[in-house]
Parts: C-alpha cells; structure tokens; sequence
C-alpha cells in the first residue's frame, strides 16, 4: 500500500476530531435524546401517534420552543435575557384584546405581536448593549414592568382570540401535519440559513471571545442590540402561538416561561456564556422538555415528582455536552 | 518625500490616568518606521488610536493630507490602515478562512454565501501572501500558536493599503523571514508600515526610522543607521542604564528545594535544587517548558511525574494554598499579573494580606486600617509607598500592582519564592526595587528561583542560571562565566542548532 | 495591558476621598427616607416613625434571603433555588413543629442544616462540575420544589412552634422583634461581608477567581459554604414566613426569588460579582419594600405598582453605574 491511501495517524485523529466536534457543535446530541424519547413515549402510549394527540403536542410545544429559540439569540452572545416572561405576557394580552377576524386579521395581528416584541427587545439592547447595563439585572427591569403593562391592559385574564387563530391556525395542514410543527420547522430553516450569514456568525464569534471580534473589525454593540430584538420577535411569535393555543388572554402568561426558557435552551446544549450552540438546538430542547413531561405521566410518573426528573435531566444534558464538547476539542495537539 | 501619516500632539486619557500624553510623529509612504518604547510607554494606545479601537482626546491625525479620525476597526480598515495586534485578535471556533474575512464574510448580506466560495477566496489571500502551510479551513484553535499568529498578519496585510500597524508580530514567529519579505513586497507598492517590537536586532534590520515613546510622550524620531542601542536605550528609559550590581558569593545554604526526574507540560524529567542563599535564573526561549516548571512549583498546574521535595520532604504540592503550607513555604508570582495576579477592586492593603486570609487564622474581623497596619512591612520590604496601601489596585501603575504582588508572596512568610518575569513591563525604579527585594529575601536565608525574558537581568542577578531547551536542561552556567551570550547559545539548544519551530515541537 | 501610566498622586487622594461605596449605600438610604418623609402627602398617617417601624418589619424577610443572595452574587454567582429552599423551610418547620413548642431547639437546627445541604449540593454542582450557577440552582430548586410537593401531597399541614407566632407579634422596647432581628442581622451580616477575613476572601473570589485560586484561596471550600449560607438564610426566612402566617404554603417563596436579586443589585452590587456591601443590600429591600408600600397606599392599580417598581430597579441600575461615579468624580476633581 502506498502513503497516499494509508491515512497518517494525525489524519485520522484530525477526522475524529471532526466528527466529534460536529456533534459537539450541532444539534444532533438532541436530536437523538429526542427521537429516543418519542420512541419511548410511543411505546408506553399507542395511542401517541393518532393524529390528535400529534397535533395536541405539537401546539403544547410550539410557543415554549419558540420562547426558547428566541433566548438562544442573546445567550449565543454571551448575553441573558429575563425579559422573555415579561414581553410574552405583553403581546398575549395585546394580541386577546385587539380583536381582528379571519386570516387578514390573524396576519395583521401578527404583525403587531412582532412589532411590539422587537420593540421591547430594541429596548434592552439600548439599555444592556449601549448603556452598558448588565444584562441579568436590566432585563429583571424591563421584564418587570412588561408585567405591569400587561396588567394595565387586562386585569385578570381574559380577551378574546379570533376563531380563526384558535381553529385555523392550531390545525393540521392536510390533517396529516400540524401547522405547529410546519412553524418549528420553518424556525430550523431560518436558523440553518440565518448562522451562515454575516450576522449569524457575528452573534457566535461576540459570544466566544469578545474582544477578539471587536478587534476583528465586529461591531459588537449592534450585535448585541440585534440579539435582543431578535429574540424579541422570537418571544411575540410565542405570545402569538400561546394565545391561539390558550384561546385567551393572561397578563401572567409568560410567568411560567420565566425558567422553562433557560431549561430548554441548557438542555438543547448551548453554552451559557455564549459562543457555542444554535436556535435548532433549543427548538428540540423545549421539544424534549415537554415531551418528558408526557413519557413521565404515561409512565405513571405522579406529577409530583416530575420536577425531580425534569431537574436531574437538565443537570445531566449540561454536563453531558460540556464533556462532549471537552473530548472535541482537547484532541487538538495531543 | 511627503509623510504619509502625521500625528500631531496625540493624547488620550482614560479618567484620571494619562495614557498618551502628547505624541507627535510621522510615517514616510513606502516606510517601515518603529516605535520603540518600555512597555507602558504608551505603544499599545498609540496602535489603538491609529485603529480605531479607543478614540483621542487630542491631537491630530493626518493620513495622505486628510483626517483619520476612524470611530471603528471597520472605519479604520475602510482608510486604509489595518493593525495586526499583540493580542491576537482570531474567533478560536471559526475557520481561517472565515477569520481572514471577518466581519463581511459572506457576500450576500441575507443570503449565506457557499461555504466553497468562502474557501476559495480564502485560499485566494492565503497564496497571495504566501501561506502555504494553512488550509483555509482549519480551525483556528487547532493552529499552534506561531500560525495563529501568521493568520492575525495576513489579514492586517490583506486590507492594508495605507498603513499596515504591526504589535509585535514575532513574539510567536520563529522566524522572521516570511513576515519580512511580505513587508518589503507591501513597501514597494508605497504602503507604509509601523512596527513595534521588542527586538532591537529585529527592528534595525526591517525599518529605516524610529520613533521612541517615553512615559506616553514621543521622545524623539531618529534614523536608526545614526544611533547605536545604547543610545536608543537611554532614550527609552531617560537616563542611562543601572550599574551592575555587586557580586554575590556562591550559595552553599541549606537545600530547600529539589526536584527530581519532574515531568510536567513541556518539561521531561528536569533536576533543579535550590538552596538558601541563592537566586537560580531560568533562561529560555519562548515556549521550552518555562511557564509549566514554574506552575508546578507554584502549585497551579500538578506535575505528571517526578518528585518534588521541599524541606527534605516530598510535597504534592497539589494547589497555590498546600504549596505555600509546605514547611519553608513556597510563594509564586504568576506571569499574568493582570489575569492571575491582582484584585483590582481592592485595595492594596488588602491584596497583600490576602496571604495571610489564605494561610492563617487572622482573627475574626478586619478593617481597612488593620490591613494597612499589617501590610506596612511587607510593603516597606519592596519600597511601595504606604500612601499607595489605601488605594484600589486597579488605579496603580503596572510597577506597584508588581510590587503588592511581591509583598503578598514576602507575607505568606514562604522561604521559597518562585517568580515568573517580576520585573517585565515595569519601570527602570520598580525594577530596581524589586533587585534589592530579591537580594535581601536571600540574604535572610530564602532563595528565589526566577524566568527572566531579559538576558541582562538574568546576568545582573542570578547565582547561577539554569538554561531550559525543549523542556530539558541545556546548560547551568555559573556566576563566574555568566555573559548574555553563552546564555543565548545555550538557550539555542545544546548542539547550536537553530530553534526548533514551534509547531512542529507541539 | 498595561499601558496606563500611574494617576498623579493628588488626583488620587481627592479621588479616593469620594468612596463609591459610601456614596452609593448614603444615596440608597437617602432614597428611603426621601420617600418615606414624602409618602405624608399620600396619606397623613405615613411618614413617621411608625411607617419606618412597618417598612422595617415588612422588609426582614427579604433582607434576610437577600444576605445569602448577595453572598452568592459577590462570587459571580446566582441562586435561583431560594424560592424553593424558603418553602422547604417553611413547609418543613410546620411539619415537624406541628403546633407544638417541644423540640424547637432542634427542629430549627435541623431545618437549617438541611436547607444548607442543598445549598451544599448547589454549590458542588457549580464548583466541582462545573454546571452554571443559573442551570444549577434553577434545576436544584426545580428538584426540591417537586419534592416538596410530593412530601406534602400538594397541601402543607401543620404549624409552626406557637412562640414563633408570638414571638413575630412581641414588641421589645418597644419596637416589633423582627426589627431587633432585622438590625441584628444587618449588623452580623455586614461584619461578616465588609470586615471579615471571611468576606475578603469571596470579594477576592467574586473579583479575580484565577488570581484568588494563585494566591492560595480555597475557592471552591468558599464558593460551596456561600451558597450553604445562601439555602441556610432562605431556610431560616422560610421558618420566619411560615411562623408570621401560621402555617406554610407550597408558593410562599416565590415572592422573594426575583426581588432578592433585584434588592442586592438596586443596593450597589455588582451582578458581575466582587464588589458589594450588606448594608446596601439592606438598603435595597427597603427601598423596594417602601415603594411597594407607598403604591399600595396609593391605590393604584397592581399594574401600575409593578411598573414603578421595575423602573425603580431600572433607574437605580443606571444611576449606579461606575461610569456615573467615575464621571462624577472626573468633575469634583477637576473643581479642586
């Protein structure tokens, strides 16, 4: 055999590295603990793959997936995000008090939700990205006083949501696909073309090193700034899901997002700290979060303790890709 | 021939602290010009300014007869300077080629551009300045450190079309030829290049002119041809260079510590003894094994194999806290004074008697007086000025931030000091101080081992010197027939064989 | 880098005359009792004494939580488990005590031994595995909460001790016991913070962990203590909750997680860890705790309430910021 098929050892511990790193960088970790858990699901519950019980899952999902995808943008960038329990609280109550019939108005409403989330999240990026305000503590402020707003516009919950956003928009496409599914997907679209723009990858090399992409000619204050207003948009897509899902309003809606948000983008493996991770990761992440909370009650799990389970698997999904992630990269130079 | 680029009273301040203080000069087109100065001098503002990073508070700047007042990188790379910096300044999980064109990678705005387009134009650039050894997608924290730097310049020299700003460009080079030959192709076309470096060998081969910086100031230009070093250096520090100091005689103290057959990072099986009395001078090139011998006896990083006896008893030495509780104690001053060394929230009293927090019970309950009290003698030890003790670190100069380093090392009572480059960056007084510290730990019956990057620090102190090659020891050279350049031969390796490069030793 | 020269030595004196810390705790309780002496015009019965005595009461539980928080954030870290560790206290001391006063003398013990027990496991998780305080304490609150629900099958029972009830209705000179626990603990917890070997070390930590790890400070030992006392104080405010209501509910915590970081962080601390005193942070939850009770007096409505108090965290953070002290100073400098 001669040289140029025999593989040197640098080679093939250099493809190794590759794999593993690739893993380590995707979202396949969760992809798989994903569909290992569908598999589990089906198997305790038959039932599980009616057409009902897909649909009903997927739309139970959807607005914490959406919440969780929106977080990811600002944690990427090595920044935290509190707001999102505020801003969806806000664009629920808005959306159920602004009535607007049919397929025109779901769209214009859906306009408004967007507007109004950008809007909030355009506020903490002045405020964290120009002003210099640290992120954790800002956005407690402005998640707060999103909270209050929405108690300005309704009391206590209530509203009204078009039949068309309850009906229509909680369906299946061809009965078979459930738009809420169709939405996830359009959301990992998004993202797989997103992270190879400029922008994108901008948001990843401020989250990895700072200093390094300011000197590399990175603006990274706009950079800051878009990640809040991105994220903005992603939780007023979620505030709109919730209130077609719900059918009401409630200005405590986003309340229990609060920590469910950071559970599902952890447990998608994106780094806290920034720099490492991606929207699809979190999409699955909130994915697998709520369809635990399925396995468990189908498991005869009391609703009890499934905070244990839930609490242990977070721990376990953080350490698991932070030792994934180490095994990649300490190959190099070994 | 007109200038290029001429700064004109250049200053900035950062709040109360003056970091460039009125800097005048000029770059001829086609020029490569130094700027030579201690550290601190105020090179790293000057680089900052010229690229855009912080802005002046004074002062102008005229590029090709306009004004370059650049708000950002971007702004700067857009007028045509484009900086490669000390720091570097790669995105460690990004490709080469994506780091070469950061922040327009793609050339579509919303639509990503094909990965192998990318490639290619990367690839493009890296042939164009020679870089063949590189693939475009490599990883830039799989590169050892001597190609991340390559890829730091290339892409300074990728975008310069004025003024290329090189920060110390080979501290990571082993070898000059590459970088220099790219200059001289950029110079011909008319571009301008402003090198700083260390190196004065370095320096007087590649630039014609020199621009010294003193205390923030520009001090004068000169043309390098007419001025020896010595009168460089005079400039640089203000007055002539310290006398040497008297001889010591040959320790033969008490062995207080030894290691035997040490394995760890970079250094394979290394015998070292220290004894009381003596200062033991580790010479070395960058990157044989220095940072790694010096973690393991400070007990920041755990030795792979081998012994290390201190006081005639084997420590494991297994943390910074379990090395200084060994019995005569061993204190260690880290490289990155910065990073690993001060609290720059607290006050200097405080960070002295933190080795006492660390060490011993200290009583229940402190205050800023007691602490000023209980630093005083360490203090005094290493001349910082008690008005200093009351101050938050982080508003001192680099030289006294050294010095309640120092102080903190003499108050956790250790016989054994390990000190990585103390004096570097500091000025010529600090400097001096920190020499008479030295010799009176040992006087009093302690020894010092201490990494030095300057050669003649090492002649002017050490008993003897201990010279690392490849993790190894090359040579021990003793006080009698200590001279710079039996230090710099050893430290070329035994056989006066060139330098191994870097990346191929990793 | 080190490219900054020294300060001229008499920029520095008048600099350091003007302690940011002093200024920030003096404008803290400046805001208190601005806002006190003004709350007369919303109701004439406000702005004496006996509103400050109210507000002082009022504010203990959350200034005794915040104390740990505050720990824990001057270590660059966060504890987001206290909500749950305040119900395992309360939920725990009604249970065991069950409305009788025999055994009090270990049942609080105990109760604070094992709140500081999973302050322990916090703290592991975030030194020994490295986990982000965030995730760790988020998911160890998730954990504990769901196994108090379990213990008490969705509804506490029992009571606590009836000397604790008493006890958090007694006067002593006068003034209400809870406000003699209030300044006692104010005053342990700034000795412990600001003038203890103790504090030092975390502020060390919290500044510069690799140069606090260099300098021989045990780190990790004082990272996992800090958020022992963080559980521990959130037990000790849950066993103080619970006997002030005479019994324990399963949410009672959850009104003092978020206003614990805001108090800590409205009072001068700084997010990032390495700098803070306790006396601000007691500052911080009067402030908070005076707001709320102007508000309410106001009767305005909750929404309103909510909006002025995140503002008020909102200015705060802004007002405290350092670029607002160093430019403060760059003027009364310059005046001299």
């Amino acid at each position: 055999m001669t040289d140029a098929t025999h593989p040197s050892v640098a080679e093939t511990r250099a493809a190794r590295r590759v794999t593993l790193r690739h893993i380590a960088d995707s979202a396949f970790l969760i992809i798989v603990i994903y569909l290992v858990m569908a598999v589990v699901y089906v198997a305790v519950q038959p039932s599980a793959l009616s057409a009902y019980s897909i649909e009903s899952l997927f739309n139970n999902s959807l607005p914490l997936m959406l919440a969780a995808a929106g977080a990811t943008f600002v944690i990427l960038q090595g920044g935290f995000d509190l707001s999102v329990a505020g801003t969806i609280s806000l664009v629920n109550v808005v959306i159920a008090t602004t009535p607007m019939e049919g397929p025109g108005g779901a769209l214009a409403l859906l306009a408004l939700a967007v507007a109004l989330g950008m809007a909030v999240g355009a506020i903490n990026g002045i405020i964290v990205a120009y002003l210099r305000i640290q992120a954790i503590a800002a956005t407690l402020a402005t998640m707060i006083i999103c909270q209050g707003i929405a108690l300005l516009i309704l009391k206590a919950p209530g509203g009204m949501v078009s039949d068309f956003m309850v009906y229509e928009l909680t369906a299946s496409l061809t009965d078979r696909v459930p738009y809420a599914l169709v939405i996830a997907a359009l959301g990992v679209v998004f993202w797989t073309i997103y992270s190879r723009t400029d922008a994108g990858r901008n948001l990843l090399a401020v989250g990895q090193d700072r200093k390094a992409a300011a000197l590399s000619g990175i603006n990274v204050q706009r950079t800051e700034f878009f990640s809040f207003v991105w994220a903005g948009a992603f939780y007023a897509l979620a505030a709109y899901m919730l209130a077609a899902q719900t059918s009401t309003g409630n200005p405590s809606a986003g309340e229990p997002f609060l920590l469910l948000t950071f559970a599902a983008v952890a447990l998608g493996g994106t780094a806290f700290g920034g720099g490492r991770g991606g929207v699809t990761a979190s999409l699955f992440g909130a994915a697998t979060l709520m369809l635990m909370q399925k396995v468990l009650f189908a498991m005869g799990v009391s609703s009890f303790y499934t905070g244990v389970i839930q609490g242990m698997i977070m721990i376990t999904a953080v350490l698991f890709s932070a030792a994934v992630h180490h095994a990649a990269s300490n190959r190099r130079g070994a | 021939m007109g200038q290029l680029l001429a700064v004109q009273d250049l200053a900035k301040r950062y709040g109360a602290t003056v970091a460039l203080g009125g800097v005048t000069m000029g770059i001829r087109a086609g020029e490569v010009h130094a700027i030579l100065g201690e550290n601190g001098a105020g090179k790293s503002t000057l680089v900052k300014i010229l690229s855009g990073v912080v802005q002046p508070n004074d002062g102008t700047m005229l590029l090709d007869g306009a004004p370059h007042t650049p708000a950002s990188i971007f702004a700067a790379r857009g007028a045509g300077v484009s900086t490669a910096f000390q720091e570097l300044s790669l995105i460690p999980h990004l490709s080469v080629a994506e780091n070469l064109l950061l922040p327009k990678v793609s050339r579509g705005r919303f639509w990503p551009e094909r990965r192998a387009s990318i490639m290619q134009r990367a690839a493009a650039i890296l042939a164009e300045w020679e870089i063949t050894d590189i693939a475009p997608d490599a990883m830039i924290e799989d590169l050892p450190l001597a190609q991340r730097q390559r890829i730091e310049i290339t892409r300074a020299l990728s975008h310069a079309t004025r003024l290329l700003v090189l920060d110390e460009p080979t501290a990571a080079l082993p070898d000059t030829s590459w970088l220099f030959r790219q200059i001289r192709r950029l110079t011909e076309r008319g571009v301008a290049v402003m090198y700083i470096s260390h190196r004065l060998s370095e320096v007087r081969e590649i630039c014609q002119r020199a621009t010294i910086l003193r205390n923030g100031a520009s001090i004068e230009t000169v043309d390098l041809a007419g001025v020896d070093d010595a009168g460089i250096f005079a400039m640089m520090v203000g007055h002539a260079p310290a006398a040497p100091r008297s001889e010591t005689e040959t320790a033969t103290g008490d062995i207080l510590l030894e290691t035997r057959d040490l394995h760890v990072g970079a250094i394979k099986g290394l015998n070292l003894t220290l004894r009381a009395g003596e200062i033991v001078g580790v010479a070395a090139l960058e990157g044989q094994g220095q940072q790694d011998l010096f973690q393991a006896l400070g007990g920041v990083r755990k030795r792979a194999s081998g012994d290390i006896i201190v006081g005639g008893r084997s420590a494991p030495l297994g943390t910074p806290g379990k090395a200084q509780r060994t019995a005569p104690g061993i204190a260690f001053v880290p490289e990155e004074r910065k990073a690993d060394g001060i609290f720059d929230n607290l006050t200097a009293a405080t960070n002295i008697v933190m080795a006492d927090f660390a060490s011993r019970s200290t009583g229940a309950f402190v205050n800023a007086r007691l602490e000023r009290n209980r630093a005083a003698k360490s203090a005094e030890r290493v001349a910082l000025s008690p008005r200093y003790l009351g101050f938050e670190v982080g508003n001192l100069s680099g030289g006294n931030q050294q010095k309640v380093l120092l102080a903190r090392a003499l108050m956790t009572g250790a016989k054994i000091l390990i000190l990585f480059d103390p004096a570097r960056g500091v000025d010529v007084g600090t400097k001096q101080s920190i020499y008479a510290m030295m010799d009176d730990f040992v006087a009093n019956g302690g020894t010092i081992l201490f990494y030095s990057s300057e050669l003649t620090e090492l002649v002017q102190l050490s008993t003897r010197c201990v010279v690392l090659y490849n993790g190894q020891v090359s040579a021990e050279v003793s006080r009698a027939d200590m001279t710079e350049e039996r230090l710099l031969a050893a430290a070329h390796g035994p056989a006066r064989t060139p330098p191994t490069p870097l990346r191929e030793a990793s | 880098m080190s490219d900054q020269t020294a300060i001229p030595l008499e920029d520095t004196r008048k600099a350091q005359r003007i302690s940011p810390t002093v200024v920030t705790v003096a404008t803290i309780y400046g805001i208190v009792a601005l806002m006190i002496v003004a709350s007369r015009l919303v109701s004439p019965s406000f702005g004496g004494l006996s509103q400050l005595e109210t507000i002082l009461y009022l504010s203990s539980f959350l200034v005794f939580c915040a104390f740990g928080q505050g720990l824990v954030i001057l270590v660059r870290g966060l504890d987001l488990s206290i909500a749950s560790v305040i119900t395992v206290g309360g939920v725990l001391s009604a249970a065991l005590m069950d409305g009788s006063n025999a055994g009090l003398f270990y049942v609080i013990p105990a109760i604070l031994l094992a709140c500081a027990l999973i302050g322990v496991v916090n703290g592991i998780g975030v030194t020994v595995f490295n986990v982000p305080p965030f995730i760790m304490t988020m998911a160890v609150g998730i954990i504990v909460y769901s196994l108090c629900l379990g213990f008490t099958g969705g509804t506490p029972r029992g009571f606590p001790a009836p000397v604790l009830n008493d006890f958090m209705g007694s006067r002593f000179i006068g003034i209400p016991a809870p406000v003699w626990l209030l300044i006692a603990f104010a005053a342990m917890g700034t000795l412990v913070q600001s003038f203890s070997p103790f504090g030092r070390k975390l502020t060390a930590v919290g500044n510069n962990p690799e140069a606090a790890y260099v300098a021989g400070l045990p780190s990790r030992r004082l990272t996992v203590s800090v958020y022992a006392i963080s559980a521990a104080c959130a037990g000790f405010t849950g066993i103080l909750l619970a006997s002030y209501a005479n019994g324990a509910t399963l949410r009672m915590g959850d009104d003092y997680l978020l206003p614990s970081i805001a108090a800590v962080v409205v009072g001068g601390s700084s997010i990032l860890g390495g700098k803070g005193t306790f006396l601000g942070t007691v500052g911080g939850a009067m402030l908070l705790t005076t707001l709320a009770t102007i508000l309410s007096a106001l009767g305005i409505g909750q929404g309103w309430k909510t909006i002025m108090e995140g503002a008020v965290i909102l200015l705060a953070l802004i007002l405290l910021r350092d670029t607002v002290f160093d430019s403060l100073r760059a003027v009364l400098v310059r005046k001299d």
